[in-house]
């Protein structure tokens, strides 16, 4: 496959769409569309998660109410495959948290004309010093 | 004002249990609050007059509190360093927030300055009696296997909030009074030696930790 010239777009829009069902917890289970039973991993906070099974176990077991989000940059590069990788640098605050900034990276791998999140990795931004 | 003694507790818990209710309650609500946000912390300070063996000490308390990353499981290693002393809450209201008291205590002696840190377990929201899922006995159990003090709270009311941060500086007064002479202290674990001998591998040095 040959690269997708739409990178950039592909990724704002993935990026808006993830959000808007994970920051919504009614809408929240509809992210196991996203992943694939089998070759979709995740590392959330360093725990590596492979599966739509135990990905969605793990959001659906995050304690906040409520999410809300500020999207300071979404970097993306179209892959060799057809593929698309995202970086995203935001904040999110959770219920009355103070607000953390946080990086996740996403991989979606092209499939029938669309895509699944072949990874995703997630960490807040926090350091070991001040 | 000048003090005698730097002390760091940290409040740890599943999010929800009330650790900054709490912390407030103690605080009387006025309270110096400063949030690092490269670590993530928000901590308190409080002055206070500690009696410990009929003398009266100046201690700075620091309270330090998670910002809410622990909903992520996220607590750097910048959180524990060199804390002295334990809160450790749950939800009396919240099965769960309990269950997870093992794993807290677990995540705590990894990354403490020793094993077996001086710890308070405090089952908070005391004033919620009517929709109490822990009983006081279980909650007592359990703290008493594991060797660890167990006081019912509530940050709303105040009950017990107050003789819980005495009780847990108590602890740390007198470890940090028999640390003194071996030099073992937050922030020095598994490094301890006589200060006083050279810097060599002694074969017969006793356990490097007072705890």
């Amino acid at each position: 496959m040959s690269l997708n010239l739409q990178y950039e777009a592909i990724g704002k829009g993935f990026v808006q769409q993830y959000y808007a069902l994970f920051d919504d917890p009614v809408q929240r289970p509809n992210l196991a569309n996203m992943y694939n039973v089998e070759s979709s991993f995740m590392t959330f906070e360093g725990t590596q998660l492979q599966g739509s099974v135990k990905i969605m176990e793990k959001l659906l077991s995050l304690s906040f109410q409520k999410i809300s989000r500020a999207i300071t940059a979404i970097d993306s590069q179209p892959m060799f495959d057809g593929g698309v990788i995202i970086n995203v640098l935001g904040r999110l605050q959770t219920d009355e948290d103070i607000p953390q900034a946080y990086i996740q990276t996403f991989i979606l791998k092209p499939i029938e004309g669309s895509f699944f999140v072949q990874h995703d990795i997630f960490r807040l931004v926090l350091h070991n010093t001040a | 004002m000048e003090y005698d003694y730097l002390i760091k507790f940290l409040a740890l818990g599943d999010s929800g249990v009330g650790k900054t209710s709490f912390l407030y309650q103690y605080t009387d609500g006025v309270f110096n609050a400063r949030f690092i946000s490269t670590v993530g912390i928000d901590f308190r300070e409080k002055r206070l007059v500690h009696q410990y063996k009929g003398r009266n000490h100046r201690i700075n308390l620091q309270l330090w509190d998670t910002a809410g990353q622990e909903r992520f499981r996220s607590l750097t290693t910048a959180f524990y360093r060199d804390a002295m002393g334990f809160l450790l809450l749950f939800d009396l209201t919240n099965e769960k927030s309990f269950l997870e008291i093992r794993n807290w205590i677990e995540q705590l002696r990894m990354h403490a300055y020793c094993e077996t840190p001086d710890i308070v377990l405090c089952g908070n929201k005391a004033d919620l009696e009517d929709r109490r899922v822990i009983k006081e006995w279980r909650a007592k159990e359990f703290a008493d296997k594991l060797g660890i003090s167990y006081y019912e709270t509530s940050a709303a009311t105040g009950q017990n909030v107050a003789i819980v941060i005495d009780a847990l500086l108590e602890k740390v007064m007198i470890r940090m009074e028999s640390a003194v002479d071996k030099a073992v202290l937050p922030g020095r674990r598994g490094r301890s030696r006589d200060l006083n001998e050279p810097e060599e591998y002694s074969p017969v040095a006793s356990s490097s930790c007072s705890c």
